[in-house]
């Protein structure tokens, strides 16, 4: 399959390459060594019109198709991964679940104000016992008159210390068998009993902000209840699969940062009178990484254009991230390789796409988890 | 209110050149395009000045087919509407041709108070265009402008020249070229892409204007530029400096 881009999708793509060189470059590497949330770029993403790329202009979004969504993803973290990834979790996590799933009144009240980017959204599912086994969560939601009371602790929750709105997993049935018992509700940080936990420092993706979320007797109104009442677990898988054509865009931004830079220091760097690009262990590497790229970027393509035609895309969307993750984390490792000494020293781009890399391997479903997908998807 | 027409280029983009190794031969073959440097800063002028002033912004490019390419990029950049002056022959257009067939598109429909060019192209870099086409026109031409204001039926220019600066007043219409730090282009936000689309682009082509622009020059090649260096090392020592002198002194940069 082919992928000729039209006219319109590679001038939104130069848009946003032109965006992140002038907004988000310069400040990369102090908000990734503070761990500090880039709150300046995300305002001015939101009034540039990037915050709800994917969903009707009607709830304040720009009505691109998926594919173009995830190749502006990509764009964005070429420059920095963590800020792609506050994008792609507040998009795919928290405004896709109430977009797809969300009554009309949901949608005025929460997807609008998340599309125009006053607010920011995320997704709570995992918990300290439950990673990738999600029907093993222990957080419970109890109807008591016209509120839910939702007790338990969410952990490692992406934009947990800077969000707004979130989508939260629980169990309303504790009789059925996990899965069929889980609910999803819309959350906000200003319903009564949310706390934002403990806030984690992180190897990479710094200024992405990572928390628990502790929901200690936290009312929320019965019409904030997502979809029906036992389809939190559907609700989940399916949002992870559109989450998952985020994480593949955010790892190929890294990877093709990580040749990007590769390129550009081994024509530069000298050493026995030559460039080191001219001797065949680095062009080996470099071939491979733009090979690797290459199929990476067909993937996950893939997966958002059947995304965009309505058809099954969920084995897809793992294979795009499996194997997106692995070549970002495979080629940053060689792209450092390539700087040598000079590619473990902070303030060396790779340094940090090296660190950026590792997360894509585990959240939003490890490498394990997508080949368990994938495996179910061909095995049944 | 200034009915304002932004003029811009579509020129190769220069970080794709390479030259054929072996040779001095330019290698165009993977080339990318881009609206020209010096232009964005015309586009975003007109922005800025529609903004501040009120009245239209119009987008104006002369080129071959491919070249209308450039023209949402342009529009998200400002314009309300864009002309294209395009034929199959409009490629490696002399400065005076381009001025010529732009003067030729204006007189026939465009309405305008000020004109707006960059300082120069991104290829050329003739810095002709502009003042030639005021001279066509028949109006006031104030050229390397790095502020301006509208007062009534004046430009008021400061225009930057050897020893400081220049304020002029031009009775409009008038043409002004810019230079690069008269602002910050904007980066075009989403919406402003997906609205570009649904602006008008007007189409104006040779037969159109019913006229010919011959060339008065002949390009008989382009090729690179190649600076020979050598590498002579020496310590600073008195035998370093006496050994530095020789060699300039054999190479012919001092006697």
């Amino acid at each position: 399959m082919i992928f000729k881009l039209t006219e319109e999708q590679e001038l939104i793509v130069a848009n946003m390459r032109e965006f992140a060189q002038k907004y988000v470059d310069p400040i990369a590497v102090e908000i990734d060594e503070e761990s500090r949330h880039p709150a300046e770029v995300m305002e001015k993403l939101a009034e540039d019109g990037w915050m709800g790329m994917p969903y009707p202009a009607e709830y304040g979004g720009a009505g691109l198709d998926f594919l173009t969504y995830a190749m502006v993803i990509e764009e964005l973290s070429r420059s920095c991964a963590a800020t792609g990834f506050t994008v792609s979790c507040h998009t795919g996590l928290g405004a896709g679940p109430i977009f797809e799933y969300g009554t009309e009144e949901q949608k005025q009240k929460y997807l609008i104000p998340l599309c125009k980017g006053e607010k920011l959204g995320g997704f709570a599912l995992t918990e300290p016992g439950a990673g990738t086994d999600v029907a093993a969560g222990s957080t419970t939601a109890v109807l008591d008159g016209d509120e839910y009371v939702l007790n338990g602790t969410k952990t490692f929750i992406s934009n947990g210390p800077v969000g707004d709105i979130f989508i939260v997993v629980a169990i309303t049935d504790k009789e059925l068998s996990a899965p069929k018992g889980m609910s999803a509700f819309i959350v906000t940080k200003d319903n009564p009993g949310f706390r934002v936990g403990e806030i984690f420092k992180k190897m990479g993706i710094r200024s992405s902000q990572t928390s628990e979320i502790i929901l200690k007797d936290c009312r929320v109104p019965k019409e904030d209840l997502l979809g029906k009442v036992g389809q939190g677990f559907r609700i989940a898988m399916q949002s992870l699969d559109n989450g998952r054509i985020g994480v593949a865009s955010q790892a190929l931004g890294i990877a093709q940062a990580s040749l990007d830079e590769s390129i550009k220091y081994s024509k530069e760097r000298i050493q026995f009178n030559k460039p080191i690009a001219r001797n065949q262990a680095i062009q080996w590497m470099i071939a491979d990484m733009v090979t690797d790229i290459a199929a990476a970027r067909f993937l996950t393509y893939n997966a958002a254009y059947l995304k965009d035609q309505g058809l099954p895309y969920s084995k897809e969307a793992s294979m795009a991230k499996l194997f997106t993750a692995e070549t970002a984390m495979r080629h940053s490792s060689k792209a450092v390789q390539i700087h040598g000494g000079y590619g473990y020293i902070k303030g060396f781009k790779v340094e940090r796409l090296m660190r950026d890399a590792k997360i894509t391997e585990i959240y939003e479903g490890t490498s394990e988890a997508q080949r368990m997908v994938i495996a179910a998807n061909v095995l049944r | 209110m200034p009915r304002i027409i932004t003029c811009f280029k579509w020129v190769v983009d220069q970080a794709d050149i390479r030259v054929v190794p072996g040779t001095d031969e330019l290698s165009l073959d993977r080339v990318g395009y881009r609206i020209s440097e010096y232009d964005r800063n015309c586009l975003e002028e007109g922005a800025r000045l529609k903004e501040q002033y009120g009245g239209e912004v119009v987008g104006l490019t002369v080129g071959i087919p491919g070249a209308k390419k450039s023209i949402k990029d342009a529009l998200s950049r400002g314009p309300e509407k864009a002309y294209f002056v395009t034929d199959p022959s409009f490629s490696n257009l002399e400065p005076g041709q381009t001025a010529a067939i732009m003067a030729a598109a204006i007189s026939s429909q465009i309405e305008y108070d000020l004109i707006i060019c960059g300082e120069g192209s991104g290829d050329l870099y003739a810095q002709q265009v502009g003042p030639r086409l005021a001279e066509m026109l028949g109006i006031p031409c104030a050229v390397f402008v790095n502020k301006i204001e509208i007062k009534e039926k004046e430009a008021i220019v400061e225009c930057k020249v050897e020893d400081g600066v220049e304020v002029l007043a031009l009775p409009l219409p008038a043409l002004i070229t810019v230079l690069p730090d008269i602002n910050t282009p904007r980066v075009p936000g989403l919406k402003d892409t997906l609205a570009a689309g649904k602006k008008p682009v007007e189409e104006i082509t040779l037969q159109d204007l019913n006229k010919s622009f011959d060339p008065y020059l002949e390009t008989l090649n382009v090729r690179a530029t190649s600076m020979e260096r050598t590498c002579e090392k020496m310590d600073a020592g008195s035998e370093g400096i006496a050994k530095m002198v020789a060699v300039l002194t054999k190479a012919g940069v001092i006697s």
